[in-house]
């Protein structure tokens, strides 16, 4: 293996991957433009939504069999707006009002206030706990109103209290949420961003018949396979890493949704160190060389361009599966979960950001990563020996 | 020197089985030689070039390139040739210039002394006006003088050259025959294939004839004349396809 060599070809993959446009659109112009402006976009919807369904709850049907004492008033003073609509689940079911009260008596005799409601529009499920909680006051300032007339204390209806505390400290709460929606991007996008370059310098070459000057030339298959492989991996880095700094820069912006005031100014006091960001890039090294590997590979057996887009769809595809699975709280990266690649690189991620990550997990996620990388390069060097692949037509 | 003797190559396919696309071949190149391999589309020219060049494992028989064997030592091999093939197989985002660079590396020229010589290549195939713009905004023309300048550029003592002049205007086609005869001049063994009988009348020391992977007759214009009775290569050249190896063996 001559080094010069392999710098020779990852020379010139650089310079001709910085030249293709399809390649610059998945490596730059997605993370840095595409990505920010997803989030712009989601995030403006469901702030607007959010307000939208908000207002919408607020407009009630009632019939007029409703004469439980208090309740109207009740729903007036909390800012329900009423109107009177004989048939409640009509109303509800035409969406003339967000959700409507109905009255009927119980087989004790009292009365029985039913809350019609629409599950499939978010308004109408608003409307329905907002009533629903509101009906539960009532009822007990109603109990407490009786007990007292009865002379009994209302701490009856309280013998103990409840009160729930989060153990999580700030940067982990701030972290677990970060590090599943930049996990997960990332990854995606690192394979996004390689494919093309990797096409291009497998099958692109194959189609336009370059390849065959390069083979007669006195680099081995194995170096001319490793610049490659070199040149595909720097794509996936540059991606991964623009796609970190992009997404950190959005949710600084942005912030991470509406209801979540107290999450943003978690992330931006918590957010990601230095340290953690650099483990992170650690982290993304093997895994942007298995990825490259395991592309370059696929698309090696490709005749032409489109074939490889082709066959490198399932693979991008099979990525996002682990990738999401690794989003799923409540998973924890053991040793031999740490084996299964871009699923432990997710995880391990989400982990270095909460700040908790095992120092096996990640020897054991690394070390898998360079070995499946290792994997995916020996395939690719077979495939570039064998004529049938390398000269079918 | 170039020196095959009974070089094979079989492929297996889907709906003829396997199959001989060069069947057991012998010539001889010798150095300051421009030897043709002449023949029709499909008669295993390419897959000849191929595999001297090392892209392709013969099945069976023997290839001396430059004192090394084929298949025992491709690599020694690939630093003795310099390879062209009619598809040219230059970059197109890349210059000539970047492209020369890439392979003068690649041929282990080290960069002070591969500066100087891109230069002088670039001079002598007069393509000093283009040798800074991209490949894909060049002519075809541009382009097969942009290969040759690669082929050529580390100096290589044997030259493979598969149809080199396919799809070029008679001016540029003169050039690289220029730049071929050249090459004989200074000593090169060159192995030449064409389906152009001029070309080849023109251009070659020695011929041999190809159809169906087998090689018909090998000689100098002079001895091909001799020993068809025909005048003028065209004619030997039909003959031979003619004389097709079923019809020989029918009674």
């Amino acid at each position: 293996m001559n080094l010069r060599m392999v710098a020779a070809i990852y020379a010139k993959e650089m310079l001709d991957m910085f030249r293709d446009r399809r390649a610059l659109i998945s490596m730059i112009v997605v993370p840095v433009i595409a990505m920010p402006g997803i989030f712009a976009v989601v995030h403006y919807f469901t702030e607007n939504l959010g307000k939208k369904a908000a207002l919408e709850s607020s407009r009630i049907g009632i019939s007029g069999r409703v004469s439980e004492p208090g309740v109207r008033d009740a729903l007036k003073i909390t800012g329900f707006e009423l109107v009177p609509k004989p048939d409640a689940r009509a109303a509800v079911e035409n969406k003339s009002v967000a959700a409507a009260l109905d009255e009927e008596t119980a087989g004790d005799g009292s009365g029985r206030i039913i809350i019609f409601v629409d599950k499939t529009r978010e308004a109408s499920t608003i409307a329905g706990e907002r009533i629903s909680a509101l009906l539960e006051r009532l009822k007990l300032a109603r109990v407490k109103t009786s007990l007292r007339g009865m002379g009994v204390s209302e701490r009856v209806l309280d013998p103990f209290q409840v009160k729930s505390t989060n153990v999580a400290a700030d940067k982990k709460m701030a972290g677990f949420i970060l590090g599943s929606v930049l996990g997960y991007a990332v990854l995606l996008l690192m394979f996004t961003g390689g494919m093309y370059p990797a096409i291009d310098m497998t099958a692109g070459e194959k189609e336009r018949h370059t390849l065959e000057p390069l083979l007669a030339s006195p680099a081995s298959r194995e170096e001319i396979v490793l610049g490659k492989i070199f040149a595909s991996t720097t794509a996936c880095l540059l991606t991964a890493m623009l796609t970190i700094a992009s997404l950190l820069a959005a949710i600084q912006r942005l912030g991470m949704g509406p209801n979540s005031e107290e999450l943003e100014h978690l992330v931006s006091r918590a957010g990601p160190d230095a340290a953690a960001v650099a483990l992170i890039l650690l982290t993304l090294l093997p895994t942007a060389l298995f990825a490259a590997s395991v592309m370059i590979a696929v698309a090696l057996f490709a005749r032409g361009f489109k074939e490889a887009q082709s066959l490198l769809t399932p693979v991008i595809m099979a990525v996002v599966v682990p990738a999401v699975v690794g989003m799923l709280p409540g998973l924890e990266l053991n040793v031999g979960l740490a084996l299964i690649p871009v699923f432990n690189v997710s995880q391990l991620i989400k982990e270095i950001i909460i700040g908790e990550y095992s120092r096996i997990a990640f020897i054991t996620a690394f070390a898998s990563n360079v070995f499946y990388a290792l994997v995916a390069f020996w395939i690719s060097v077979r495939i570039f020996k064998t004529e049938s692949v390398l000269f079918r037509s | 020197m170039i020196q095959v003797s009974d070089l094979t190559k079989t492929f297996r396919d889907k709906s003829r089985g396997l199959r001989a696309v060069v069947d057991h071949i012998s010539f001889e190149v010798r150095d300051g030689e421009i030897f043709g391999l002449l023949g029709p589309n499909g008669a295993g020219k390419t897959t000849t070039l191929r595999m001297l060049a090392t892209l392709l494992k013969a099945t069976s028989g023997r290839a001396m390139v430059g004192g090394h064997e084929v298949t025992a030592d491709p690599a020694a091999v690939r630093r003795m040739i310099g390879f062209l093939s009619g598809d040219m197989g230059l970059y197109h985002r890349l210059t000539p210039r970047e492209v020369l660079k890439v392979f003068g590396r690649l041929n282990g020229l080290r960069d002070e002394f591969l500066r100087t010589r891109i230069d002088e290549v670039v001079e002598m195939l007069q393509m000093r006006d283009f040798a800074d713009t991209k490949v894909d905004q060049l002519s075809t023309g541009m382009r097969q003088r942009a290969a040759l300048a690669r082929t050529l550029l580390h100096d290589p003592p044997v030259l493979i050259l598969d149809e080199p002049t396919s799809g070029l205007d008679v001016p540029t086609a003169r050039v690289i025959e220029e730049f071929i005869l050249q090459a004989r001049r200074s000593g090169k063994c060159i192995l030449y294939s064409t389906h152009v009988m001029e070309e080849a009348e023109f251009l070659c020391d020695r011929i041999a004839v190809i159809n169906q992977g087998r090689i018909r007759i090998t000689g100098t214009m002079s001895e091909l004349k001799a020993a068809t009775g025909r005048e003028r290569l065209r004619e030997i050249f039909l003959d031979l396809l003619d004389d097709q190896p079923e019809k020989a063996a029918a009674p």
